[in-house]
């Protein structure tokens, strides 16, 4: 049996939300939208895990300082010619390379992971005909409910 | 049935904001739109008879071509200053001008990644910057200042890209719920069928977070890069290692006036003023003010230490500089950052929109003139006095720098007509 | 109140007390060395000038984290006045500096001195002025934080362009004065991240719920300079690399030669900028005051380290008499935390605790 809570304020979703959990809802049973973020509704409904997505920005920046190390340490002894009067494998200007690449790998990789943890593209949100309320939604047993009014 | 309630007074506001345009509007449109063309067909013109029809000659090879590079580039950092360093510092004045900003960090970089293609003349070859398995089995010179360049520029166009989606992607799912049919549609698909569940606000404050902690070392990096181009060789006046700290406060400088030039008329022609408070331009006036104050300080060092120790040509080449062939220049760019933004100090002209927006437009001269002065100036004055010489530029260098601004104001435009202005998702968030 | 008033006599007291024993190791001939007194100075100055001047940065931008430890750090103001007398005595060894034997416009004896004294003083006033409004939450704090900070860049610039670079004259390095003024505020974040471990137990009991919060700031405003500066020092160290002009990299050929010198200069980048970046880039250690403490710690005596390597090669000095000089200094400043609400102007508040 699906239940459905509307509400037009942070406040009163979230007692509604407390008082669910209170009474001992399961909580991988309440489904819930909010139009904006707010870090109760993780502290009730996860509690203190911190979340899987700060693995893509560590991966994506180490592999990419790592890369633009190696993408200039490998061209430049591929055909090492000295220009400038440098060494070689001259690291000043090789480091730059590798500290711009971690940002960029990391921000690209970061979104990869955001896209694929969040399940976005989501079907649901791209339906003709959806209504998307603006408001804050807690729909218990069926979380279709978040996005279709039951009929 | 659906049922879509009344929309709330924020959306209402922005969303009116992409209506149908006014007469004025498309005004501004044509009249960008044509800047724009003629720039673009004096490239042409260029491209067909050749980059002599450019200026540039020898002693002086880079001439307003890279001064407009330098000067887009340090217009973005205002941008990303804007919408990720203060968020990191939980600055509220923010959220009503982040979307903006972000927006004039992508189109500004955009025009600045114009110009080292206008600059090279044969402009089919660019990719031979990018590192890429060539036939010939050579790749770019990786410690050329020059292709740091093409990594950090590119690298600030992916990333102030992706922040400026991530940012937009709650904002573009209500703008389709908003306008139905065809535009809805494709709304809809640019914000991903985002529903705004738990899961999905979970990992997207995190990554926004993320982001704009990638986004921050780039502000100061990516025009410390810029400035290394010219740091990098040993010209008297380039050659002195305070160019990144001193580009990068230039560059929020010129930002911020930037913001200022864009924000005073669009919260006018948008009526927005009740998101856009003074207050919060008093803020963008404080940034701009002490990022003078930095540029002042660089400019008595510079000129200080010039005369501090035994060298002749430094102290030769800043003597040229205030007072050789574009002296007057010179004056103009000092008066312009350094002296008149010191009317900053007295709040009731910090408080003024009028003043801010006449400021803005001076510090914007000023800040490309600056560019111009170093580059110009140092090139024509080196060592060896029989290399000395001068550089005007021609009408083909005016017309496609006229050109790039049309460019800029055109997406900028495009950009107030197409997409939410303004975060509404953080203006509700923090109206609680 | 008469304690209190003999307690804040005392302390400037021992403050000329130790000002005389400093002299009297660098003078009475300990050791033939010359040039420990310099290196003591200029950390101190930029470590004293730098606490009070994170307190006006953070009365500025409002944050409110350094409004726990404000007492704390403001505690440091009778070291401006070391420094103004460290340096007079500085000056029976202004035959360090090259430039002595031809002088120039801007280097010679009388301008030096009269600069860099004005400077000196101005900052004291300018703190003492800071402090006493800022204390007193009256509504010219802001524009005292704008006037200290404003006099602070000049006499960092000063100190960095005069008392440091010009040993190397004709030596030039724009970034210098910049430098400085950055490390003196990275400093100052050090040093009350040392300050905050020491006194968290105490500020957790009174703010419980705010401590944590500003702790983590704190850390993450060390972690934001360790970057900085590493930035900054990566500015200077690459155009001098590049340009490979034998004028300019004697400097860095000096320093990164030899035996102590080489072990010095990478010793010093990993602890200021290293140990910092690595260790605070977890979550977990930004909020725990022991691990902030330590990486304060380090980060600051990487800073002496560097203050060494950038006099010791243009001197004689001996780098044990300056370890002992500081570690005098360094002990009078406990001492000033310790009697912090004798010595600062204005209210004094019953409550140690600060907030």
């Amino acid at each position: 049996m699906t239940q459905r809570y509307e509400f037009d304020h942070a406040g009163e979703f979230l007692e509604q939300l407390r008082r669910l959990v209170g009474e001992g809802t399961p909580k991988s049973n309440i489904w819930v939208r909010t139009p904006y973020h707010l870090p109760e509704v993780e502290q009730l409904l996860i509690g203190d895990r911190p979340g899987r997505m700060r693995f893509f920005p560590l991966a994506g920046g180490l592999g990419g300082f790592l890369g633009g190390l190696a993408l200039t340490t490998y061209t430049v002894l591929s055909w090492p010619i000295i220009s400038g009067g440098k060494p070689i494998v001259s690291w000043p200007p090789f480091l730059l390379i590798g500290y711009l690449l971690t940002i960029l790998f990391g921000s690209v990789v970061s979104l990869a992971g955001f896209l694929l943890l969040a399940r976005l593209p989501s079907p649901p949100g791209l339906r003709e005909g959806e209504e998307f309320s603006e408001r804050f939604i807690i729909a218990v047993g069926d979380w279709e409910a978040t996005w279709k009014r039951p009929d | 049935m659906a049922d879509i309630e009344t929309p709330r007074p924020i959306e209402q506001d922005v969303l009116a904001a992409m209506s149908r345009p006014s007469l004025f509007y498309l005004a501004a449109v044509a009249g960008c739109a044509l800047l724009f063309t003629g720039g673009l067909s004096l490239w042409a013109y260029q491209v067909w008879f050749g980059l002599g029809v450019a200026g540039i000659n020898n002693p002086i090879g880079w001439g307003v071509y890279i001064t407009n590079f330098v000067f887009w580039v340090g217009i973005a950092h205002s941008g990303t200053l804007i919408s990720a360093v203060l968020y990191l510092f939980r600055a509220r004045f923010r959220t009503s001008f982040n979307r903006a900003a972000e927006a004039m960090t992508i189109f500004s970089l955009m025009v600045a990644g114009l110009f080292p293609l206008i600059h090279l003349g044969r402009v089919w070859v660019f990719y031979y910057l990018f590192p890429y398995p060539s036939e010939r089995m050579i790749w770019p010179n990786f410690r050329s200042p020059l292709v740091w360049d093409v990594f950090a520029v590119s690298t600030y166009m992916i990333v102030s890209l992706v922040f400026f989606y991530v940012g937009m992607v709650p904002d573009l799912a209500i703008t389709r719920r908003r306008r139905p049919g065809f535009a809805g549609k494709i709304y809809g698909l640019l914000s991903l069928g985002w529903l705004g569940t738990m899961r999905q606000w979970r990992h997207y404050s995190r990554l926004y977070l993320f982001l704009a902690a990638f986004a921050t070392p780039l502000v100061a990096s990516v025009h410390s890069i810029v400035s290394w181009d010219f740091a990098v060789s040993i010209i008297p006046g380039w050659h002195t290692t305070i160019f990144a700290p001193y580009f990068v406060a230039g560059a929020i400088l010129s930002g911020s006036a930037m913001v200022i030039t864009l924000m005073v008329p669009m919260r006018r022609m948008l009526k927005l003023e009740t998101y856009l408070e003074v207050d919060h331009f008093e803020s963008i006036a404080k940034i701009l003010l002490f990022t003078s104050l930095i540029v002042t300080f660089t400019y008595i060092v510079e000129q200080g230490l010039a005369y501090y120790g035994h060298n002749s040509f430094e102290s030769g080449a800043f003597t040229y500089r205030a007072t050789g062939h574009y002296a007057g220049l010179f004056w103009l760019m000092v008066l312009c950052n350094s002296v008149l933004p010191l009317t900053l100090f007295f709040k009731p002209l910090r408080r003024s929109l009028t003043w801010l927006f006449i400021l803005s437009f001076f510090v914007n001269v000023g800040m490309w003139l600056e560019r111009f002065v170093i580059i110009v100036s140092s090139l024509a004055h080196d060592f060896d006095p029989y290399a000395w010489g001068t550089y005007r530029p021609t009408l083909v260098e005016a017309g496609i720098t006229a050109g790039s601004f049309g460019l800029f104001f055109l997406l900028f435009l495009l950009f107030v007509k197409l997409l939410p202005v303004l975060s509404m998702t953080e203006l509700k968030e923090h109206e609680k | 109140m008469e304690t209190a008033r003999l307690k804040a006599f005392g302390v400037y007291g021992l403050l000329l007390v130790v000002v005389i024993f400093l002299a009297l190791f660098e003078y009475v001939g300990l050791t033939a060395n010359r040039g420990a007194l310099l290196v003591v100075l200029v950390f101190w100055t930029g470590l004293a000038q730098g606490c009070i001047a994170v307190v006006a940065i953070t009365d500025l931008t409002n944050a409110r984290w350094a409004g726990l430890w404000k007492r704390e750090l403001l505690a440091i103001h009778p070291l401006l006045v070391l420094s103004i007398l460290l340096f007079l005595l500085a000056l029976f060894r202004l035959d360090l500096y090259p430039w002595t034997h031809e002088t120039t416009a801007w280097l010679n004896p009388g301008f030096f001195v009269g600069r860099n004294l004005a400077a000196l003083v101005a900052v004291y006033i300018a703190a003492r002025r800071f402090i006493r409004s800022t204390l007193a939450e009256a509504g010219t704090k802001k524009r005292d934080a704008v006037i200290y900070l404003f006099l602070f860049v000049i006499s960092q610039t000063l100190v960095a362009y005069d008392w440091v670079m010009s040993l190397a004259y004709p030596w030039i390095s724009t970034l210098f004065g910049p430098f400085f003024f950055v490390e003196a505020t990275y400093a100052g974040l050090g040093l009350s991240g040392f300050v905050a471990f020491f006194t968290y137990r105490k500020k957790l009991a009174a703010h419980p719920d705010r401590a944590p919060a500003l702790l983590k700031d704190l850390a993450t405003l060390m972690f934001g300079f360790s970057i900085l500066w590493g930035g900054l020092f990566f500015a200077q160290f690459l155009l001098i690399w590049y340009g490979n002009l034998p004028e300019e990299v004697h400097y860095i050929y000096q320093r990164v030669n030899g035996f102590p010198f080489a072990q010095m200069s990478v010793g010093y980048l990993m602890m200021v900028f290293g140990v910092p970046f690595v260790v605070l880039l977890s979550r977990h250690t930004k909020r725990s005051p022991g691990v902030i403490g330590a990486v304060g710690m380090v980060m600051l005596a990487g800073l002496f380290i560097e203050r060494l390597l950038m006099i010791w090669p243009e001197t004689t000095l001996h780098p044990g008499l300056a370890a002992m000089q500081t570690v005098l200094v360094g002990g009078f400043w406990l001492l000033t935390i310790h009697l912090r609400d004798e010595i600062l102007p204005g209210e004094k508040s019953g409550k140690t605790d600060g907030g």
